[in-house]
């Protein structure tokens, strides 16, 4: 007990709690600025928390980091362009409900959803990181390959309407993936000769390709229409009883990011496409996802939040970073003289515990810090259309090249944005290029590892463990409904065919 | 029938099923180990790309009228400024761009033009580049500009 | 249109005049992303190099393809003397070797080692392994799998190299960096990792037997590759400055005399100790001769485990 009251009086100093604001204000900002995401913002504060002790360069980096994977859902709303990769499936239901002119509700679920997951994942964080750690370590490369590939079959729930156009999306986005040097056997793939390609190619200029400039090509093409106004960003928080009517969802969202944080080398966008596929087979509303249900919003912002506390779980219970910002959240340390790793919950509790206070305390902070962020969007906004574009064109131009100082990003994001424009005309889905560039590189190097453990036999895969066994059964029963589902959807409409249709039902 | 095939969704999944043709034979001529994945993949890739390409020649949408417009100019201006910031570094392509995306998208009067690319081009540059250090590509070996 | 050719001159003339001289600018290329184990010690060994330098300087990160996408910025920014590269061991004395770089040993001025760890053969402290003897022999039954941070990496070296001079039987996984690979060996999904002290120490392992000429200070117990009774192996995680080549005599000297008073301040020394990296400076020359000799090193081993031809 005098520890935990030690460490609040650690987490309440002023230093530290102005570091909390600014950098979480900052990372909401940076987030939602297209193109430039969680990585950028950590750098740009990376520098800055050298002169200072360990618990505010925490709170800044936490701060940066949480507000971040929030602010990404602002833009995504709003203009369809996600500000972070992890926010790419909040566009499919935030932006038809933006069309609809429900803007405000739609970012007020997203901040609530943000906030709801980062708070439950820091409550388990608190009381469960070493049983869930635990667990995590019996994710090996098998039991990792099946998560994967159940998680790379909400390419099929995405793509409604146009399953093989979604197909040949994801597809193109795996290959993307599999470009340059090999996981394995370090040879060079795809690269044609040339030296620069090796290095693969990046998730970020990727998606701001795909999402950012092949939206400034849309907007480009209907600017002189009403309809491309950006409608006025304003926020209105759900009521109690609406959330009552949703909780479950805000539940299982949280609960599928926590998870999925927990195993080193997922992240956040893999969660939030997990826990989007998982509401459209669960939720009570599912018929209307996709179309401007809030559900789908909760999906995937509760989840991508709740990947932020989770994530500290193997680095804290086990020094292993559960991905880039939290390897990065471990140099801090080592700079300030903490070394993570299996003993660090036992030789500084103190810290530990403060951090724990920090990341509650960057949650309330996103909540109130939402209102003011959105208000500068809106006034951002508000700009004649051609400003806003040429804004958006520059920050995708900064974000792609500063990801890894490789001016490669540049060309590579230039020629996914023309791509993805004639992918979107030709009624292509864009989300499965990213989730297939997500999830490809895990879903490779674990299938490979996997082959490598089995000695080459794939068919042990499937009694390598009690949790593949189960994983593999989920995604054929996953299968078997689907097609299930289609079969019944192709027969109705050959039946509706085939009777006379009455002028009042053909509407439906 | 060859009216049909230069409907743009046609020509869409052709070029698809070419691109992953020909990266095929580039993934079956690798060694079999580190293209195992790309060939699963590219395989599955051309026969959806063919499938696609089936359906859009069966169900042809009806084309929309193709009206002229400066869009490829901008495409080319965005890949242009691409390419030419590895040799150029970042600010002075960056500037152009910004100017002609402002004029195109019809802020066209002299002084909010002047005004948008100073602030918008030169302005997040110097933030980012001089403020931030995050460091963007560079001209000159000392990093100035 | 004119005004404009002149202008795009004139910058290209600034251009040249300040290519070839000493500007009180220095970029510090880390071919890593931010924020990890090279770019730590990096991040806090350039506010003072810079300081001794009488520069201002900022951190690169140029990360990719196993480091070598920011070490190649280095080399191909010959004649600037505005820019170095903290390096890794494997961008400088692996990766040449094993594919086609537009860099190789040669392609540097080299200005100073400044760190070395050497690295340790350990297991899991759950497993009942004791001894490298017992090791071997329970590897003859059924191989081993070892471990790396990626392929051909120090870790993946060493191990192979270990498995070429010894009787063990092991096969490589490699992992996406050291965490993963620890979170493997946690699972037992692998039983074997080369790497050094810092991991050891901080994930609680047991070590058998360490790649070095001489036992290693605070691991009395742990027997040297050579006392196991097989051929030398020295196999080290060092990191070191280079500056690309064609900068004048002069100007590297500036250099290695910050870099030589910068490992030996008191601020880098006391960061080290917490960061577990072994101080172990090494001037110009000496540094060139080193990376050339780990270089051949490298090479025969990469060629004796059949991982090149």
């Amino acid at each position: 007990m005098d520890m935990i009251l030690a460490a609040m009086g650690d987490a309440f100093t002023w230093q530290a709690l102005l570091a909390i604001v600014i950098g979480t204000w900052a990372g909401i900002i940076i987030g939602g600025l297209p193109g430039l995401g969680s990585v950028v913002g950590l750098t740009i504060f990376l520098p800055f928390t050298f002169g200072m002790d360990v618990i505010t360069s925490m709170a800044l980096l936490i701060g940066v980091y949480c507000g971040s994977v929030y602010g990404g859902s602002i833009t995504a709303i709003l203009i369809n362009t996600p500000g972070t990769p992890q926010s790419a499936a909040t566009t499919f239901d935030g932006y038809p409900m933006t069309q609809q002119g429900r803007v405000d509700e739609a970012l007020g679920w997203a901040t609530f959803a943000s906030f709801f997951g980062g708070v439950l994942s820091c409550v388990l964080l608190i009381f469960c990181a070493p049983q869930l750690a635990k667990f995590a370590v019996n994710f090996g490369s098998i039991e990792v390959f099946a998560l994967v590939c159940l998680a790379m079959l909400c390419i099929v729930g995405i793509s409604r309407g146009s399953l093989l156009k979604g197909l040949v999306c994801g597809m193109m986005g795996f290959f993307f993936s599999t470009v340059g040097s090999d996981p394995i056997t370090g040879a060079d793939r795809f690269t044609f000769g040339t030296y620069a390609l090796s290095s693969g190619l990046d998730l970020i200029p990727v998606v701001v390709g795909a999402f950012a400039l092949s939206e400034v090509f849309v907007r480009f093409s209907a600017r002189d229409e009403e309809a491309t106004t950006i409608p006025e960003a304003r926020l209105r928080f759900p009521n109690l009883r609406e959330i009552g009517r949703r909780l479950i969802e805000l539940v299982r969202g949280s609960f599928i990011g926590s998870f999925v944080g927990a195993l080193p080398g997922t992240g956040a966008a893999a969660a939030a496409f997990i826990s989007y596929a998982a509401a459209q087979k669960l939720s009570p509303r599912r018929a209307n996802l996709g179309k401007g249900e809030p559900d789908g919003i909760i999906a995937s912002e509760s989840s991508n939040n709740a990947v932020t506390g989770s994530a500290f779980i193997p680095t804290l219970a086990l020094g292993i970073p559960g991905d880039v910002v939290t390897a990065m959240m471990m140099g801090a340390m080592v700079i300030h003289g903490i070394t993570p790793g299996v003993r660090l919950m036992v030789d500084q509790a103190q810290t530990v515990y403060a951090l724990f206070v920090v990341l509650i305390i960057v949650n309330v902070a996103m909540l109130v810090l939402s209102k003011p962020s959105i208000g500068l969007f809106r006034y951002l906004f508000k700009l004649p259309l051609g400003f806003v574009m040429g804004g958006i064109v520059m920050f995708s131009f900064i974000g792609a090249v500063s990801v890894r100082g490789n001016p490669l990003d540049l060309v590579v994001a230039a020629l996914t944005g023309i791509l993805a424009y004639v992918l979107r005309r030709g009624g292509y889905p864009l989300a499965p290029l990213v989730i297939g560039m997500v999830l490809g590189p895990a879903l490779e190097s674990s299938l490979r590892r996997g082959l490598l453990i089995s000695r080459g036999d794939f068919l042990s895969f499937f009694t390598h463990s009690g949790i593949a066994a189960t994983l593999f059964v989920l995604i054929g029963l996953f299968l078997v409904w689907t097609t299930m589902a289609g079969v019944l959807d192709w027969r109705a409409k050959i039946a509706a065919r085939r009777e006379p249709v009455s002028p009042s039902s053909s509407r439906a | 029938m060859f009216a049909s095939l230069i409907h743009p969704r046609v020509l869409t999944a052709l070029a698809l099923l070419l691109a992953g043709a020909g990266l095929s034979i580039t993934a079956w001529q690798g060694p079999a180990s580190a293209m195992l994945v790309p060939r699963i993949v590219l395989t599955i890739w051309c026969v959806v790309a063919l499938a696609i390409l089936i359906g859009e020649l069966i169900r042809r949408v009806p084309v929309k009228r193709v009206t002229l417009t400066p869009l490829p100019l901008l495409m080319a201006a965005i890949l242009i400024a691409a390419i030419a910031t590895a040799s150029l570094g970042f600010l002075i392509p960056a500037l152009p761009l910004v100017a002609l995306t402002l004029w195109l998208f019809r802020i066209r009067r002299p002084l909010p033009l002047l005004l948008g690319t100073i602030v918008i081009g030169g302005g997040l540059w110097f933030l980012f580049h001089h403020v931030l250090m995050i460091r963007l590509p560079a001209l000159l070996t000392n990093g100035v500009i | 249109m004119t005004t404009l050719r002149y202008s795009l001159a004139a910058l290209a003339l600034i251009g040249a005049t300040h290519s070839a001289m000493a500007a009180d600018h220095l970029d510090i290329i880390v071919p890593f992303s931010a924020g990890g184990a090279t770019d730590i010690v990096a991040r806090s060994f350039e506010p003072i190099f810079s300081q001794r330098l009488g520069v201002t300087s900022v951190v690169r990160n140029v990360a990719g393809a196993s480091a070598t996408v920011g070490t190649a910025e280095v080399a191909n920014s010959e004649g600037n003397p505005n820019i170095i590269g903290y390096e890794p061991a494997g961008a400088l004395s692996i990766q040449p070797s094993l594919k086609k770089l537009p860099y190789g040993p040669d392609s540097f001025t080299y200005i100073c080692r400044t760190v070395s760890n050497p690295m340790f053969l350990m297991v899991s402290k759950s497993s009942d392994i004791e001894s490298f003897k017992q090791l071997v022999e329970e590897s003859q039954e059924y191989p081993f799998l070892y471990g790396s941070s990626g392929p051909g990496t120090l870790p993946h070296l060493a191990m192979a190299a270990l498995t070429v001079n010894s009787d063990l039987k092991a096969e490589h996984v490699p992992y996406s960096g050291s965490g993963p690979a620890m979170n493997a060996l946690a699972g037992n999904e692998i039983q074997i990792m080369a790497d050094t002290e810092t991991i050891l120490e901080n994930y609680d392992l047991r070590p058998l037997a360490v790649f070095a000429e001489n036992r290693v200070e605070g691991y009395p117990d742990v027997p040297t590759m050579q006392e196991l009774g097989l051929a030398e192996m020295d196999f080290a995680v060092w990191q070191g400055v280079v500056a690309p080549k064609g900068i004048s005599e002069e100007r590297t000297q500036q250099y290695a005399e910050a870099c030589k008073a910068t490992v030996e301040s008191d601020k880098f020394k006391s960061f080290a100790d917490k960061a577990k990296a072994d101080i172990a400076y090494l001037g110009p020359d000496d540094f060139k001769a080193f990376v050339q000799k780990r270089f051949a090193a490298n090479k025969q081993v990469l060629k004796d485990a059949g991982l090149t031809p």
